[in-house]
C-alpha cells in the first residue's frame, strides 16, 4: 500500500522551485528573458482616432494657409515680362522656310519692343525660355565631359562627347553636344534713347563657376566643324569666366526651360517702353521650339511662381473642410471608440446594422 | 500448426486489401509524395559478422549521417545557383549584365549593388543554417555504442560502426543501425523494442532472434560468432526483410522478427546482442526519410505573382515608353545629332530598332519597380523571428522537458497565421498516452474525488465554482492511478454500504485482466506489463485498493489482499485461472474464469457497457440504471469507462462448457469465430458490480486550447490509428464533439461488411465496401447541406475509419468526401494508416485549397507532417522523427496558441506589411522616373543619380521596413489569445488580397504623380533672389528627397507600435539620405553642390514641407475613413484596450515559465457543456496488437493481428496469394 512516489506534477514543480532559486541551471534550454525576444519593447500605440484625424486636418490647415498666403503675395509681387518672338522675329517673307532662313548667313537682327506694365524694382533678370528642347534627352545630357571643363591637364579626354568630341583628331574642348548647342541669341535693351546696360557677371552659381569649370581651360577648336550648333566662345576667356555656358551646361530638367541671360540693375517704372535689339540667331525652327524673352524681378521666393501659394492654400483649405466635415460626422453619426459591436463576429451574420 | 487457417484467412484478406492499397497509392502518387523509393540494387548483399576485414571489400557505407545541404567545397557554386533560382535575382543578374552595356542609362552599379548585398546576405544566412545542420549530425553522430572488440565491450561512437560489427544495446538505449537480433538477456531469445519513432505505435513489440544464435551474449561467447548474413540490399520498406543466416554451413532464414532497426529503442530487456547489417543513410528509416521538401509559404506564392504584376506593369512600361520613343526620334531636333554617327539606338530612320533598343533601355531604368531587397528582407525578418522570437518565447518553454519551441524552416511564420485546418495525432499529441484510474462506481455509488479538465470547463463556462475537495494526505498519485476517496481507499470500504460489492469490484481488478508482473514482488517496485495502458492502471488501481497483484504463472494468480477479513490483515491469496476469454475488438469485453481456494468458480469480466449490459441476468434494475447514469457522466467528463461484472458459476455447468471451450481451442477452422460463439454461452445472466472510469490524460491545456483555436476558425480534424470508441472518446474530452453535435459515423464495422468480408472475395469486398461507402457519404452529405440550410442547425461533425476512408478517397468520392468533411466542424478518422493521413492532409490542402497544419509527434505522422502546409512536430519526447520532419517543433499541443495565435498572426499581419510596403515604395519610386520618361523624349534618361537609384532600396529606405517586420504588433500577445476571431483576419487573408494591393498601388500613382509633378511643375520661374534656375540634377534632388521622406513617414503611418527602433530607423533614414547627399554632393560632377544650391533656397524647404502632406494626405484620409467607418477587428479591440496600461509580464514570465496560472487556464473558456446526460460513455481498453502480445507472452502461437507490425512485415515478404493469376 505504502507508495512514496509524489505526484510527477508535484515533483517537477519541486524541481522546478529548487532549479529556479539556487541550482545553476547549466542544462537548462530555458530560453532568457529579455524584452526584445518576448517582444515586449515599450511603445507607443498610436490610434488614429477621430480626434486625431480631426486635430491632424486643423493642424495642417492652420499651417499651410498662412504660408500659401505668404507665397502667393511674393509670387504677385513679381513682375513679369514675357515676349514670344522666335517668328515675330522672322521677316515675313521667310516665314514659309524659317529654317533655311535661321541657317542662312542674312543679318538676323530684329527690334522688339516691350511695355513694363508695372514698376519693376532692380535687379531684373533677363531669361531667355526655350521649349520643346530636349536638354534632358539620355544622348543630350551624358554628351559632356566633366573632367575635360574642369581642369586643363584632361582637355584631350573627350570621352562621351561623340559626336562632338574631336575635329581633325584633335579634341574639341568644350566637347560634347551640351557645349555645341550652346544658345547664341543676344539681346540688348534700351529706354527710349538711353540704353540700359545688361550685366552678365554672376549669373551662374558660384559652385559651378568654382569648380566644375576651369579657370586654366580655354575653348579650343570649339565651333570649328563644319556643322554649327550654336553659339562660339571667346578662346582667350577661360571656361569659368564663359557664365553663358555655365548656365547653358547646367542641363534643364524638362524641355521648358528658362535660362538666365542677365541683368538690368536699373528700375523701370510703370508704362516705360523697352526696346529690344535682338540677335536671334538660335535655331529652335527645325524642331519647333518657341523662343520667349522673359524680363522678371524675384521675390523672396523666386520668380513669379503661383503654384506653391495655390497648392499650400488649396491643401491648408481642404484640410479645413475636411475636418469641418469629419467633425459634421462626428456630431451626427458618433462612433463610439472600441464598440464591441464593430466587431466582425458580433456583427450578426443577416446584417442587420 | 493449429493456427493455420486463421493465418491463410488473414493473409489473404490482408494481401488483398493491400494491393488494392499500393495502387490506390500508386494513383494518388502525384499528390502525396511520400519519401522516393530506391532503385534496388539487383540481388543480394553479404556481410561477414564480426569480421571487418572481410567486409573491406565490399565498402559498406559507414554509419554516419549528413543532413548538410552544402559542404566547403559546394557552397558558393551550389549557394549562389539555389540563389538564382529565385527570379528576382535571375532578373536583377540579368539587369546588370545588361545594364554593362551602353544601351543602359544607368550605371551598373544601379543593380550590381543592391545584388550583390543581397545574395551576400542570404548566402550568410545559408551558411548559418548549415553549420547548425552539421552541428546537429555532429551530435548524433557522436552518440556512444558499445562495440564488440577483442573480447571487451568498447564504446565508440555511433559514426565509426561498420557493417558487421557486433554491438550491444542497453535497455532503453536506441540502435544505432539496422542490427540482426542475435541474443537477448531475457531467456527466450526474445526483447521488446519501441518502434514509436517509427510508426508512432507505443506499445512494445516482440522481436524474436534465431535460436541458434541466443547464445553469442557475453563478449566471450559473442566473439566466436562468425556468420554470414545474405540479405536484400538496403531498402525504404519498414516492415519487411529476408535473408539468411549462413552459420557453419547451416542456413537459418531472417525474417523481419530479426531485424531492430535505426531509431527504435530497447524495452524491458537488460540488453541485447545484435550485428550491424545496414549502417547510415542505408538503414531503412534514413532511407525513409526524404529530403524535406522545401515548403514555401502561400503568402510567398501569392507574392509571386504579385511580382508577376509587377513585370507586367514593368513591360508595359516599357512598351509605352519604346513606343514613344519611336515616335519621338527625329533629325529635327539637331541638337542631338542624330544625323551623323549615330548609333542604331537613335538612329531616327529606323524607329523600329529605336523602339526595340529603348525598350530594354528602359527596362533598366524602371528595374527599381522589382523590390530586389524584398526576399532577402523577409528572410532575415523571418530569420529573427524565428530564431529570436519563436524560439526563445517563454510562453511556448515547457519547463518539465526543458523543450523550449523551435522553428526548424523559417520559410513559413506567416502561414502559421493563415491556418484553417489542423491535422492531429492524438496519441501523445492530444493525449499523453497515459491512463489513469480516475474514477470508479461500485454498487451504484460514485467514488473519485477528481475533476476533469472538461468538467472544470463546463462549471467555469455554467459560471459555478468547483469546489475542488481537498486531497487527503495520505493520496497516491503514481503513475496510472490518480484517484483519491477516502471512503474507499486503505480497507475503509469495509464500512461502506456493501463492502461485498467492493470486494468484488477490487477481484475483478485484480484477477480479470493479462497483466504480466515484472521486477520485485513489492508494491512499490513492481511494474506492470500490459499490452494496453488502461489495463495496467486497473491493476494498479486494485494494488492500491488493496489487492495487490503480485505474481501470474500460466495457471495462477497471486493477489495479496489486507484488510479483507478484518482491518490491517493481510494474506497471500491465489487463484487458479481457468479460463481466459480474451479481449478483441469485436467482443469488446474479457473474462477470466478462476477458481477461488475454497472451490467458489467465478467468472470475472469487463467490457464495454453496451456488450455487458447485453448480457446481464434479470433484476436488480435500480443499479442498473445509476450506473448507466454514472457511465454517461464519465463519458461527458471525457473519461473511458468499462463495466464490470461477475458471476458465480456452479461446477458442471462450467465442466460442461469448458469442454465445448476446449473443442473450440483445438478447432482448427475458423478457431476465433467459434472461441467466441463459446464464450457468448458463458457469459451471460452476469451481475453488474460497478464501472470504472479512466482518464485518458490529455496533454496539458488541450481542451482550452481547441476551443481557442475552434473560436479563431480553425477546425481541427483528428487522425488517429487508434479504434473508433477511443477516438471519439478523445474527441468528447478535447471538446472537439460534444452532444450538441450532430456525428456523421462511417464505419467498416457494420454486419453486413463483416458478413461480405467473411465470404473473402476480395473483388466482392471491395465492390461493396465501396458502393456502402458511396451510400454513406451520399446520405451524410445530403444531410448536412439539408441543416446547413437551416439557421442554427447544429455543428456537424464527421467520424470515418480507415477502411472506408480508402475508398471515400477514390478519385471518384474524393469530392463528395471532401464536401461533407469541409461542411463539418470536426472530423475524426481513426483507423487510418500514415498514409492515409497524409491523403487526408493533402485532400484538403488540394482540394479546398486550404491552410492546413499537421501536428504530430510520432514517425507516423511524418508523412502527413510532410504533406501539410506546416507540420509541427511534438518535441521533448524520445522520438524525434515527427520533430525532425516537421517545420516547427513545439512541447505541448497547447503551445499551438501562442505559435498560432501569437507568432504566426503577427507574422502574417507584420510580413503583409513587408511586402505591401516595399511594392508600394518601389512603385512610387519607379513611377516618379516613368512620369520624367514623358518629358525626355522617351529617350530613357535617368532622373535620379545611379547611386541615390542602388541606395534606395538597401539604405534609404531598408531599415525601418525591417523593423516593422520585426515589431509592429498591432494588439498585445494577451490579447490576441483573448480574441481569437481576430486570427480569422488572417484566414480570410485581409491583409493581402488583391483589393490591398490595388489600393497600395493607386496611392503609388497619386504620390509619384505628386511627387514629380509638385517637384517639376514651377521649374520655369527662378528659385531665389538672385534669380538662377535649377537643372536637372538639382530638380531630381529635391524630388529624391521627397521621395524618402514621404516613403519613410508613410511607414510611420502604417504601424501599430512605434517603438524606440522605428523612430531611430525612420529618423536614422531619412538622415542617412541628407548625410549621403552633403558628402556625396561634394564628390560628384553631376550632382555636384546640387543639395548646397537647394538647401540655399525657401523654394527648397517649402516644398519638402508641401510634397509629403500632400502625398500622405491621400493615405491619411483613407486611413481614417477606413478606421472610422469600417474598422478591421484588430483595430477595434485596439481601441477597446488603448487605456490599459503596458502589459509588461516580465515578472510573471520569470516565474512561471511554463506553466499556466490557473487563472489563466480557466479563463480560456472551455466548450459549452451540456447540462443534461450525454448518451456517450467512453469506453476505454482497446489497444492494438493487444491479444497477439498476451499470447505471445505465454508461448502460445496465436494468429496476430492485421495491425501487427512483425505480422505486416511477413506477409509483405511472402508472395500474394495465387488467387491473383
Amino acid at each position: 500500500m505504502s507508495n512514496d512516489n509524489a505526484a510527477p506534477s508535484s515533483s517537477s514543480a519541486a524541481a522546478n522551485g529548487s532549479a529556479d532559486s539556487a541550482a545553476p541551471r547549466r542544462n537548462s534550454k530555458r530560453p532568457k528573458y529579455s524584452k526584445f525576444t518576448q517582444q515586449e519593447l515599450p511603445a507607443c500605440k498610436p490610434i488614429l482616432t477621430p480626434g486625431w484625424v480631426i486635430s491632424a486636418f486643423l493642424l495642417v490647415s492652420v499651417i499651410f494657409v498662412p504660408i500659401g498666403v505668404a507665397s502667393l503675395f511674393a509670387s504677385r509681387d513679381v513682375v513679369e515680362v514675357v515676349d514670344r518672338y522666335e517668328t515675330a522675329c522672322i521677316p515675313a517673307q521667310n516665314r514659309t522656310n524659317k529654317v533655311a532662313y535661321i541657317q542662312s548667313s542674312a543679318n538676323k537682327i530684329c527690334v522688339r519692343t516691350l511695355t513694363v506694365p508695372k514698376r519693376m524694382k532692380a535687379p531684373i533678370y533677363i531669361y531667355y525660355e526655350l521649349d520643346n528642347f530636349y536638354q534632358n534627352h539620355r544622348r543630350y545630357v551624358k554628351s559632356r565631359n566633366d573632367m575635360q571643363l574642369r581642369s586643363n591637364s584632361s582637355q584631350d579626354d573627350t570621352s562621351n562627347c561623340k559626336p562632338e568630341d574631336l575635329i581633325n583628331g584633335t579634341a574639341i574642348v568644350p566637347c560634347g553636344l551640351i557645349a555645341w548647342s550652346l544658345f547664341n541669341d543676344t539681346y540688348s535693351f534700351s529706354r527710349g534713347n538711353e540704353s540700359l546696360n545688361v550685366n552678365k557677371k554672376d549669373i551662374s552659381w558660384k559652385s559651378d563657376r568654382d569648380h566644375k569649370f576651369g579657370d586654366n581651360v580655354f575653348p579650343k577648336n570649339f565651333q570649328s566643324g563644319g556643322l554649327k550648333g550654336g553659339g562660339s566662345l571667346n578662346e582667350s576667356k577661360p571656361l569659368s569666366e564663359q557664365e553663358d555656358l555655365i548656365v547653358w551646361m547646367r542641363t534643364a530638367a524638362l524641355p521648358t526651360f528658362r535660362k538666365l541671360y542677365g541683368r538690368i540693375e536699373v528700375d523701370l517704372n510703370r508704362g516705360d517702353t523697352i526696346n529690344v535689339t535682338l540677335g536671334n540667331h538660335y535655331n529652335t525652327y527645325s524642331f519647333n521650339g518657341k523662343k520667349r524673352l522673359v524680363l522678371s524681378t524675384t521675390s523672396w521666393l523666386g520668380g513669379k511662381n503661383d503654384f506653391l501659394g495655390i497648392a499650400y492654400l488649396t491643401v491648408g483649405g481642404l484640410c479645413l473642410f475636411l475636418a469641418v466635415c469629419f467633425i459634421i460626422v462626428y456630431l451626427v453619426k458618433p462612433r463610439r471608440l472600441g464598440d464591441p459591436s464593430y466587431l466582425s463576429w458580433n456583427r450578426s451574420p443577416g446584417g442587420q446594422r | 500448426m493449429s493456427g493455420g487457417s486463421g493465418w491463410e484467412r488473414i493473409r489473404s484478406t490482408r494481401g488483398g486489401r493491400l494491393s488494392r492499397e499500393t495502387s490506390l497509392t500508386g494513383r494518388t502518387a502525384r499528390t502525396v509524395r511520400l519519401g522516393r523509393v530506391q532503385p534496388q540494387a539487383p540481388g543480394y548483399r553479404t556481410i561477414f559478422c564480426n569480421d571487418r576485414e572481410a567486409n573491406l571489400p565490399v565498402r559498406f557505407k559507414g554509419n554516419s549521417i549528413s543532413t548538410t545541404k552544402y559542404n566547403f567545397l559546394t557552397f558558393l557554386p551550389k549557394g549562389l545557383f539555389e540563389q538564382f533560382r529565385r527570379v528576382a535575382n535571375c532578373y536583377f543578374l540579368l539587369i546588370s549584365i545588361l545594364s554593362m552595356t551602353p544601351i543602359s542609362p544607368v550605371n551598373p552599379v544601379t543593380n550590381v549593388v543592391p545584388l550583390s548585398l543581397v545574395l551576400f546576405v542570404s548566402l550568410i544566412k545559408e551558411a548559418f543554417e548549415d553549420w547548425k545542420r552539421l552541428q546537429n549530425d555532429m551530435v548524433i553522430n557522436n552518440n556512444p555504442v558499445d562495440v564488440l572488440h577483442d573480447q571487451v565491450w568498447e564504446t565508440i561512437p555511433w559514426k565509426k560502426l561498420q557493417v558487421g560489427d557486433i554491438v550491444r544495446i542497453k535497455q532503453d538505449g536506441f540502435f544505432p543501425a539496422d542490427l540482426l537480433f542475435l541474443a537477448s538477456t531475457n531467456a527466450d531469445g526474445v526483447c521488446y523494442i519501441e518502434t514509436s519513432n517509427l510508426d508512432g505505435e507505443t506499445n512494445l513489440k516482440i522481436r524474436k532472434a534465431v535460436e541458434r544464435t541466443w547464445d553469442y551474449l557475453t563478449p566471450e561467447k559473442a566473439v566466436e560468432f562468425k556468420g554470414e548474413v545474405q540479405c536484400e540490399q538496403p531498402n525504404n520498406s519498414l516492415y519487411t526483410f529476408t535473408g539468411n543466416l549462413i552459420i557453419e554451413n547451416q542456413t537459418l532464414p531472417l525474417s523481419p522478427n530479426q531485424l531492430l532497426l535505426r531509431g527504435c529503442s530497447l524495452r524491458n530487456t537488460e540488453y541485447i546482442v545484435g550485428a550491424v547489417i545496414f549502417t547510415g543513410h542505408e538503414t531503412k528509416v534514413m532511407m525513409n526519410s526524404m529530403n524535406v521538401p522545401s515548403k514555401r509559404s502561400t503568402l510567398e506564392r501569392k507574392l509571386d505573382k504579385l511580382i508577376l504584376a509587377l513585370f507586367g506593369t514593368l513591360f508595359g512600361m516599357c512598351l509605352v515608353g519604346a513606343i514613344g520613343s519611336g515616335i519621338f526620334i527625329s533629325s529635327d531636333y539637331y541638337y542631338l545629332e542624330l544625323q551623323r554617327g549615330v548609333g542604331l539606338e537613335f538612329n531616327p530612320s529606323s524607329r523600329f530598332s529605336v523602339a526595340i533598343l529603348t525598350l530594354f533601355t528602359l527596362i533598366t531604368l524602371y528595374s527599381t519597380i522589382i523590390p530586389i531587397s524584398l526576399y532577402v528582407s523577409i528572410e532575415m525578418i523571418k530569420f529573427i523571428q524565428c530564431a529570436q522570437f519563436i524560439n526563445k518565447d517563454l510562453h511556448m518553454y515547457h519547463v518539465e522537458t526543458n523543450t523550449p519551441a523551435l522553428a526548424r524552416t523559417s520559410n513559413l511564420n506567416e502561414e502559421l497565421g493563415q491556418v484553417e485546418y489542423i491535422f492531429s495525432d492524438k496519441t501523445g499529441t492530444l493525449t499523453r498516452n497515459l491512463m489513469e484510474f480516475f474514477k470508479c462506481s461500485i454498487g451504484g455509488e460514485v467514488y473519485g474525488t477528481g475533476f476533469t479538465e472538461i468538467e472544470r470547463g463546463g462549471a467555469q463556462r455554467m459560471g459555478a465554482k468547483i469546489q475542488e475537495a481537498q486531497r487527503s494526505p495520505h493520496a497516491v498519485h503514481e503513475k496510472g492511478f490518480n484517484f483519491d476517496d477516502s471512503r474507499i481507499m486503505r480497507g475503509a470500504w469495509r464500512n461502506e454500504s456493501n463492502p461485498d460489492v467492493c470486494k468484488e469490484f477490487f477481484r475483478c481488478l485484480a484477477i480479470c485482466h493479462t497483466v504480466l508482473t515484472e521486477g520485485d514482488e513489492s508494491p512499490d517496485k513492481i511494474t506492470y506489463q500490459a499490452a494496453s495502458p488502461d489495463e495496467a492502471a486497473l491493476v494498479t488501481a486494485a494494488k492500491n485498493f488493496g489487492f495487490f497483484f503480485y505474481r501470474r504463472t500460466p495457471t495462477m494468480i497471486y493477489v495479496r489482499e489486507s484488510h479483507v477479513e478484518k482491518m490491517g490483515n493481510i494474506t497471500d491469496v491465489p487463484y487458479e485461472i481457468l479460463n481466459v476469454l480474451e479481449f478483441n475488438s469485436t467482443r469488446k469485453r474479457q473474462s477470466v474464469v478462476c477458481r477461488y481456494a475454497d472451490g467458489r468458480l467465478v467468472l470475472y469480466c469487463k467490457g464495454a457497457d453496451t456488450v455487458i449490459y447485453e448480457r446481464l441476468a434479470d433484476g436488480n434494475n435500480e443499479l442498473k440504471k445509476i450506473t448507466r447514469e454514472h457511465l454517461e457522466q464519465f463519458g461527458s467528463a471525457g473519461l473511458r469507462t468499462l463495466c464490470l461484472a461477475y458471476k458465480d458459476l456452479n461446477p458442471e455447468t462450467y465442466e460442461s462448457w469448458n469442454e465445448k471451450f476446449i473443442q473450440a481451442k483445438s478447432s482448427l477452422r475458423d478457431r476465433e469465430k467459434k472461441l467466441d460463439e463459446v464464450a457468448e454461452l458463458i457469459e451471460k445472466d452476469l451481475i453488474l458490480i460497478g464501472a470504472t472510469a479512466i482518464e485518458d490524460k490529455l496533454q496539458e491545456g488541450v481542451p482550452a486550447c481547441i476551443e481557442t483555436l475552434a473560436k479563431a476558425g480553425i477546425k481541427i480534424w483528428v487522425l488517429t490509428g487508434d479504434k473508433m470508441e477511443t477516438a471519439i472518446n478523445i474527441a468528447y474530452a478535447c471538446n472537439l464533439i460534444n452532444n450538441d453535435m450532430k456525428q456523421f459515423i462511417i464505419s467498416s464495422e457494420t454486419d453486413a461488411i463483416r458478413e461480405v468480408e467473411e465470404k473473402g472475395d476480395q473483388v466482392e469486398i471491395a465492390r461493396f465496401m465501396k458502393e456502402v461507402v458511396k451510400e454513406e457519404l451520399k446520405r451524410c452529405l445530403e444531410e448536412a447541406q439539408h441543416s446547413m440550410c437551416t439557421v442554427s442547425g447544429p455543428k456537424l461533425t464527421l467520424v470515418i475509419d480507415g477502411k472506408c476512408l480508402m475508398y471515400a478517397l477514390d478519385p471518384s468520392l474524393r469530392v463528395m468526401l471532401l464536401n461533407l468533411s469541409l461542411n463539418c466542424s470536426s472530423v475524426v478518422c481513426c483507423r487510418v494508416s500514415p498514409l492515409q493521413k497524409a491523403q487526408v492532409t493533402s485532400l484538403v490542402k488540394k482540394g479546398a485549397r486550404k491552410i492546413t497544419l499537421s501536428i504530430g509527434d510520432g514517425a507516423n505522422d511524418v508523412s502527413m507532417i510532410q504533406a501539410a502546409h506546416i507540420g509541427v512536430g511534438i518535441s521533448g519526447m524520445e522520438g524525434m522523427q515527427a520533430v525532425m520532419a516537421s517545420d516547427f517543433a513545439i512541447a505541448q499541443f497547447r503551445f499551438l496558441t501562442d505559435l498560432l495565435l501569437v507568432h504566426g498572426r503577427w507574422s502574417y499581419l507584420r510580413i503583409c506589411k513587408v511586402i505591401t510596403y516595399f511594392f508600394y515604395k518601389n512603385l512610387t519610386f519607379t513611377l516618379t522616373q516613368f512620369w520624367f520618361t514623358f518629358h525626355t523624349g522617351f529617350s530613357g534618361q535617368r532622373f535620379y543619380d545611379d547611386w541615390f537609384q542602388s541606395l534606395y532600396n538597401v539604405i534609404f529606405t531598408a531599415l525601418p521596413v525591417i523593423i516593422v517586420g520585426l515589431f509592429d504588433k498591432d494588439v498585445s500577445a494577451a490579447l490576441s489569445k483573448k480574441y481569437p476571431e481576430l486570427y480569422k483576419e488572417g484566414i480570410k487573408n485581409m491583409f493581402f488580397k488583391w483589393r490591398v494591393v490595388w489600393t497600395w498601388a493607386f496611392f503609388s500613382v497619386y504620390q509619384s504623380l505628386v511627387f514629380y509633378h509638385f517637384v517639376t511643375i514651377s521649374g520655369t520661374s527662378g528659385k531665389n533672389l538672385s534669380g538662377r534656375m535649377f537643372g536637372l540634377w538639382d530638380v531630381s534632388t529635391m524630388a529624391f528627397t521627397c521621395v524618402v521622406i514621404t516613403v519613410n513617414l508613410r511607414l510611420l503611418m502604417m504601424c501599430n507600435s512605434i517603438t524606440r527602433w522605428h523612430y531611430i530607423s525612420v529618423g536614422g533614414s531619412i538622415l542617412a539620405w541628407f548625410v549621403f547627399i552633403l558628402i556625396y554632393s561634394l564628390l560628384r560632377e553631376n550632382v555636384y553642390y546640387v543639395i548646397y544650391v537647394l538647401m540655399g533656397t525657401f523654394y527648397f524647404y517649402l516644398t519638402i514641407i508641401l510634397v509629403p502632406i500632400v502625398a500622405l494626405l491621400g493615405d491619411f484620409i483613407y486611413q481614417g475613413v477606413e478606421r472610422w467607418f469600417f474598422p478591421y477587428d484588430y483595430q477595434v479591440v485596439q481601441e477597446m484596450h488603448r487605456n490599459d496600461p503596458e502589459d509588461n509580464s516580465r515578472a510573471g514570465l520569470l516565474e512561471i515559465g511554463n506553466r499556466l496560472t490557473p487563472q489563466e487556464e480557466r479563463s480560456y473558456a472551455i466548450a459549452q457543456l451540456p447540462r443534461e446526460l450525454s448518451k456517450h460513455t467512453g469506453f476505454a481498453f482497446d489497444s492494438p496488437g493487444y491479444e497477439s502480445f498476451f499470447a505471445a507472452q505465454l508461448g502460445v502461437h496465436a494468429p496476430q493481428k492485421a495491425w501487427d507490425v512483425a505480422r505486416r512485415a511477413s506477409m509483405r515478404g511472402k508472395p500474394k496469394p495465387s488467387k491473383k493469376h
